[in-house]
């Protein structure tokens, strides 16, 4: 039983962290209030990028590095056209998604398929890997798990909810006019925090590439891009709560698996639905039982809108 | 689209030119000959449709690789692919702009169904072949490998290495050539191992690294030690690796990612196929027919992985050795998962009935 629960806790942990840092991403630039669903095409951009950078230099750390400074190019294009063009920022993510996911294939052809040189590989952290179930998981894992769950998000949710800094990033995505109004430079934060984003995002398909999988090939992003945009609903737009749900997701989909493979009495196509009928749960159950969800886990206000200081 | 070698645009556009050329003279069919006519090897251009991308490291790749010994063969002959063709009216599309661009010969490395079978019936002058087809018309034949002797064999291997006696499956679809692999490494592990039983998981997909992983992490921590599959990645090898365990793989050699992990392969070689299929349009002599390849041409398994003990290669090659005779290892009784008997004792299946088998044998949970 020991051994299930670590296996299912581990797998969890390492294929939900690309959820957990991708929607990390999506909630620093939804915050600001541009919605980017150029994360599918972005991730795949980081993942193939990861992967050429690996083969070359023997070093994971710096395929990823190279991964989120792609990451962070394809968020600078796209913020130009929504943030200072006022272009349609859902037709600019889809654009996005499938110039990624063309640009990956086509920039990862030679690479495709091969062994990665270098990968994060497993690191036994001393003492608290021994910790039953929860020890192997998080601290026998690849170094990136703790960033990616604990670290990372403790410095978004400290920014965005205790400092200034945060204050403001949070009224241009409530109000943008209001925030022209007292100063805050608008444009400047969305941009910054849309490039910071898509950065994250391609660190997410550094991690699949490098971490999870480990080898870059065509499709295989496959959908996990879309899923990270869901979860950012999901988790209310607050950081912890987005990493614990990449966790959550991670682990539901564990869970169809193993009980695949465990043969309990439910069809296989139902438990490979678990994932997408948690999170139709997860969305519903919350905000139907509990009124004041709604409000507390409501989107910033002007997400999605353009901002135009003419118009105000 | 993509050319091999140099083909450029311009090139393609002469070929274009070429096929309609050819197009307009009249048949001279000879007697004793097809209605394809003879040509010229460089004045052929031979067409390729792939389900995936041919870097894809197996499926794709292992048809790519016997493009290229056929082209070796064939050095003047043309030839054009695209990749990733969607099973889709995408594929009508693409399929027809083959013929329009003057292939003579169309070849889908995947099953197309109605959406080459279309195709086909409106251009009758031209050679059609579908991989894991099941039609035969006048110009659209199929082939196939008969890969379930391949993974008999594997799974003698497997019934002898495995200390749990439970064996895991990383599958994709509940599809015939899907179950009559995983039947068929059970069963040759059943043969030396009668308590084997096989664990398959579904991951809804032919490439999904990362579900393959997830899959084979819940197989082995349900008790699973030796893995097997039908994907067109190394995922559950490399997780074979990690976890001490062993695993075979399928469509080409790929101990490279788990060499201590690494039993043996269904590998697929399709060179031979292809340059007998494109000889035979060169030469006129060219009819639509359902082949399949069987074990030693065109499927087989991989040479041993350095974790097979000697004498269990030597039981297992013994078994290839038998069927490479003629000897078929589908013999009856086989039961159902439920413990009918579906074949009754000394009736053989044969390979017809193998390629559309669509029941799990005994000692099998969650194929169909």
């Amino acid at each position: 039983m020991i051994v299930l629960l670590t296996g299912l806790l581990s797998t969890a942990v390492l294929a939900g962290g690309v959820l957990a840092l991708a929607a990390q991403g999506e909630v620093l630039a939804e915050r600001v209030g541009v919605v980017d669903l150029g994360v599918e095409g972005l991730m795949a951009l980081g993942a193939a990028t990861a992967v050429l950078v690996d083969m070359k230099t023997v070093n994971p750390w710096l395929g990823l590095l190279a991964a989120m400074a792609v990451g962070s190019a394809g968020g600078a294009v796209f913020a130009l056209a929504t943030v200072i063009m006022r272009a349609s920022q859902i037709l600019c993510g889809l654009a996005m998604t499938f110039l990624g996911l063309g640009l990956s294939a086509t920039i990862g052809h030679s690479v495709a398929g091969m062994p990665v040189a270098a990968t994060f590989a497993p690191v036994a952290i001393p003492v608290l890997r021994d910790i039953p179930v929860i020890g192997p998981a998080f601290f026998g894992q690849n170094l990136l798990v703790i960033p990616i769950y604990v670290l990372l998000p403790a410095v978004c949710q400290w920014m965005l909810f205790h400092t200034r800094h945060g204050l403001n990033l949070r009224a241009v995505g409530e109000n943008p006019a209001a925030a022209d109004a007292v100063g805050i430079p608008v444009t400047k934060f969305r941009f910054l925090y849309v490039v910071i984003g898509a950065a994250l995002a391609g660190g997410a398909g550094a991690y699949l590439s490098l971490a999870v999988t480990p080898s870059w090939s065509e499709g295989m992003v496959s959908g996990r891009g879309w899923i990270a945009v869901a979860l950012v609903i999901f988790a209310g737009w607050r950081p912890f709560n987005a990493a614990g749900a990449g966790l959550l997701f991670g682990l539901v989909s564990a869970i169809g698996y193993l009980g695949q493979a465990q043969n309990w009495p439910i069809a296989a196509p139902v438990l490979n639905m678990l994932p997408y009928l948690g999170t139709l749960a997860f969305i519903i159950v919350p905000v139907v039982l509990w009124k004041k969800m709604r409000r507390l886990m409501a989107a910033p206000a002007a997400l999605g809108v353009p901002y135009d200081r003419s118009e105000r | 689209m993509k050319g091999h070698g140099l083909l450029t645009r311009r090139h393609l556009l002469a070929g274009v030119g070429a096929g309609i050329g050819c197009g307009l003279l009249p048949a001279q069919a000879a007697p004793g000959q097809t209605r394809f006519a003879p040509l010229a090897e460089e004045e052929a251009l031979i067409a390729f449709g792939h389900v995936g991308p041919i870097t894809d490291g197996g499926w794709t790749t292992a048809h790519e690789l016997g493009i290229q010994k056929m082209k070796r063969v064939f050095p003047k002959l043309r030839t054009i692919y695209v990749e990733t063709v969607p099973y889709s009216a995408d594929a009508t599309r693409i399929f027809r702009q083959f013929v329009a661009e003057g292939a003579q010969m169309v070849i889908a490395t995947s099953n197309y169904g109605d959406f080459i079978k279309d195709v086909a019936d409106r251009a009758p002058d031209v050679a059609f072949l579908e991989c894991d087809g099941t039609r035969v018309t006048d110009n659209l034949g199929w082939y196939y490998i008969t890969h379930w002797y391949a993974s008999y064999i594997i799974g003698v291997a497997a019934g002898l290495m495995t200390k749990t006696n439970r064996l895991g499956y990383v599958g994709t679809f509940p599809v015939p050539s899907v179950i009559a692999s995983a039947n068929a490494t059970l069963l040759g592990a059943q043969s030396v191992n009668p308590a084997c039983t096989m664990n398959v998981i579904s991951i809804n997909s032919w490439f999904d690294p990362q579900a393959a992983t997830q899959a084979a992490s819940a197989l082995a921590d349900s008790g699973c030690d030796f893995l097997c599959g039908i994907t067109d990645d190394p995922a559950y090898l490399r997780v074979a690796q990690a976890r001490g365990l062993k695993a075979a793989m399928w469509n080409l050699d790929m101990r490279r990612f788990g060499p201590d992990s690494y039993v043996s392969s269904v590998v697929l070689d399709f060179s031979h196929f292809y340059i007998e299929q494109v000889r035979a349009r060169l030469t006129g002599q060219w009819k639509a027919a359902g082949t399949f390849l069987t074990l030693g041409h065109g499927v087989d398994r991989d040479v041993w992985g350095a974790t097979v003990p000697p004498e269990i290669a030597a039981r297992a090659d013994a078994v290839r050795d038998r069927i490479l005779a003629g000897e078929t290892p589908f013999r009856g009784p086989i039961r159902d998962a439920s413990g009918r008997i579906r074949v009754a004792a000394g009736e053989i299946m044969d390979d017809q009935a193998i390629y559309q088998w669509d029941w799990a044998v005994q000692g099998m949970t969650g194929l169909v």
